[in-house]
């Protein structure tokens, strides 16, 4: 019924409607008008049950440590019971905080080996939605956070914050950053995108080095995955503009935490698309150094969402594998090299609940399981995550029904 | 004190009185079901049903082109919807609207906490990316335009809606 024509600055489909089967539901529409929440969150405190985005991390004890933004205001929490439980929480922010609630924007963390709690999140400055970036770190085993101060001096605008931390405890930050729009304007150039920056700390996240340009003309909206390919060798994965506007997905590997390296295309999807996905997409990297990657397309090569690997360090990908059933709109995917194999979750709906499914490789992403439904919700939920303690992969998922949930993946590789 | 307290609920009353009345060109919330009597109301007509959002670069270089449009096609019925995919604020979203001259026509703002549902209802493809556009004949063939919409193309598609009548 629907099917592709052409595609200059947009794509266009045709279609016809089932109007007269649509008007059949006119009078439920009338009554479910009525004064619906129009919040993502279920309440406005700073608590977890409030949540709207909840990250997580295991320390090196094993303990899980969730932050997350909740009432304006971002919290910490840890758990030793596989999150049943969580301890009194600890408020980052002092006030409420115009924080970035893009749905790809969510607070960041990362725990080293001593302990050390790295924070960052980002907010809207203004109202013409410009980001600033802050980060924070606690020394204290989350006890209190120093006071949260922008990760850089520069006005402008950053969003999408990712932290990464390395072997030596070293943490590695990106960021989508605008700043030189002001010098294309200068110019009389057309800016389009965001510049891919990016910084470390080799105090835990206490301090960063001053924030520098990986790489300019990347899409703007959505999330960055980020991860070591090897020690003091960061890898991010971004949407990338490509010449003629088309925002396919690459990866940059780091020749070190101060210089950034080529681009190199994971696809040719050829979504060429003049607007906002705001879909991002996900990266792991296993113990041997085979990247594994996920990412939503709707390009004319291929639609929905994609995994694929590579053994060179981005070099050459294997051929995109899609994920999830068309018909069920299969959002979000997320990726994670577990001590024992490989694990992809993403998000279907089906009209009425949405589903978390995951998927698992025990050949380093060569075949995968068939896909197993394991989380179910009835009203909005935050991007399904996945975490690992080192012997076992959870699934990390906020809902506004049911709360937040720590699930096992039980047959994992 | 009582009397100020009077004197200020009479005027909230009026306010909100006010307001019920000149419900038609506000802001309307879209809601589950909405989108079923979006369809119903324009049925027979050809409508332009315009998606995007106040944090959305693209849409703010289209929405006044897209108000340029709707001031010369009397004969389509335009609609835009505000489906931007963070908390909208109203007050943001109507100011855009006005400035592109859009002030008059049907305009909604998505107010369901559920976001996923309202766009399965509308398209159960579409993830959410703005803007976007679907143009709708009379028969209730749609076109839907992903991206930033090219003019011609709506120039085009409107004489075609006219020539057939």
């Amino acid at each position: 019924m629907i099917r592709a024509l052409e595609g200059n600055r947009a794509v266009i489909r045709t279609g016809l409607l089932a109007i007269v089967a649509l008007a059949f539901a006119q009078g439920t529409a009338v009554a479910q008008m009525r004064a619906p929440p129009a919040s993502e969150a279920a309440c406005e405190e700073p608590t977890l049950r409030c949540a709207t985005k909840a990250t997580p991390a295991f320390g090196p004890d094993g303990t899980l440590w969730l932050v997350w933004m909740a009432g304006g205001q971002v919290s910490v929490a840890s758990s030793h019971d596989e999150g049943r439980s969580f301890s009194a929480p600890t408020q980052v922010t002092t006030k409420r905080l115009n924080l970035d609630w893009g749905p790809d924007a969510r607070p960041k963390i990362v725990v080293d080996r001593k302990g050390g709690i790295a924070l960052a999140f980002s907010t809207f400055r203004d109202e013409a939605f410009n980001g600033e970036v802050f980060y924070t770190r606690s020394a204290d085993g989350g006890k209190s956070f120093a006071e949260p101060k922008p990760i850089t001096a520069n006005k402008e605008s950053q969003r999408f914050e990712a932290l990464a931390l390395d072997q030596d405890g070293t943490v590695f930050a990106a960021w989508l950053d605008k700043r030189n729009r002001i010098f294309a304007k200068e110019a009389g150039q057309k800016y389009e995108g965001a510049g891919l920056f990016f910084t470390s700390s080799s105090d835990g996240g206490a301090t960063y080095a001053e924030a520098k340009l990986a790489r300019e003309g990347t899409c703007e909206c959505c999330r960055l995955g980020l991860a070591f390919a090897a020690p003091g060798r960061p890898v991010a994965i971004f949407r990338n503009i490509f010449e003629g506007g088309v925002r396919d997905h690459a990866v940059m590997t780091f020749t070190d935490v101060a210089t950034p390296g080529e681009v190199r295309r994971v696809s040719h999807d050829d979504w060429q698309i003049n607007a906002c996905p705001h879909h991002g997409p996900s990266l792991t990297v296993a113990p041997n150094g085979t990247y594994h990657v996920v990412w939503y397309t709707n390009g004319k090569a291929r639609k929905g969402l994609f995994y694929a690997h590579s053994r060179d360090e981005g070099r050459t990908f294997s051929a995109p594998m899609a994920l999830g059933q068309p018909g069920r709109n299969p959002t979000r995917p997320y990726v994670l090299a577990g001590p024992k194999g490989t694990v992809i979750a993403w998000k279907e709906f089906d009209g009425e609940k949405t589903s978390v499914h995951v998927a698992t490789s025990r050949d380093d992403g060569e075949t995968w399981s068939p896909p197993k439904t394991i989380s179910n919700t009835t009203d909005t939920s935050d991007h399904p995550l996945l975490v690992s303690n080192g012997g076992q992969v959870y699934l990390s998922w906020m809902t506004k029904a049911d709360g937040y949930r720590l699930i096992a993946i039980e047959d994992q590789p | 004190m009582r009397f100020r307290f009077a004197a200020m609920l009479g005027l909230g009353v009026l306010i909100a009185s006010a307001a019920a009345l000149g419900a038609s060109p506000a802001l309307k919330p879209f809601e589950r079901g909405t989108w079923q009597s979006v369809l119903k109301g324009h049925s027979g007509r050809p409508t332009l049903v315009h998606f995007w959002g106040v944090t959305c670069g693209p849409c703010k270089v289209e929405l006044p082109l897209l108000g340029r449009f709707a001031k010369d096609h009397p004969e389509i019925d335009v609609v835009t919807i505000s489906a931007d995919l963070v908390p909208n604020l109203p007050a943001a979203t109507q100011s855009m609207l006005d400035k592109a001259g859009l002030s008059s026509t049907e305009n909604f703002v998505f107010n369901d906490g559920f976001a996923e549902r309202l766009r399965f209802e509308i398209d159960p493809a579409w993830q959410g990316d703005i803007p976007r556009t679907m143009l709708i004949s009379r028969e209730g063939a749609v076109t839907t335009i992903e991206g930033s919409a090219e003019m011609a193309d709506l120039e085009k598609w409107s004489a075609q809606q006219l020539s057939k009548h």
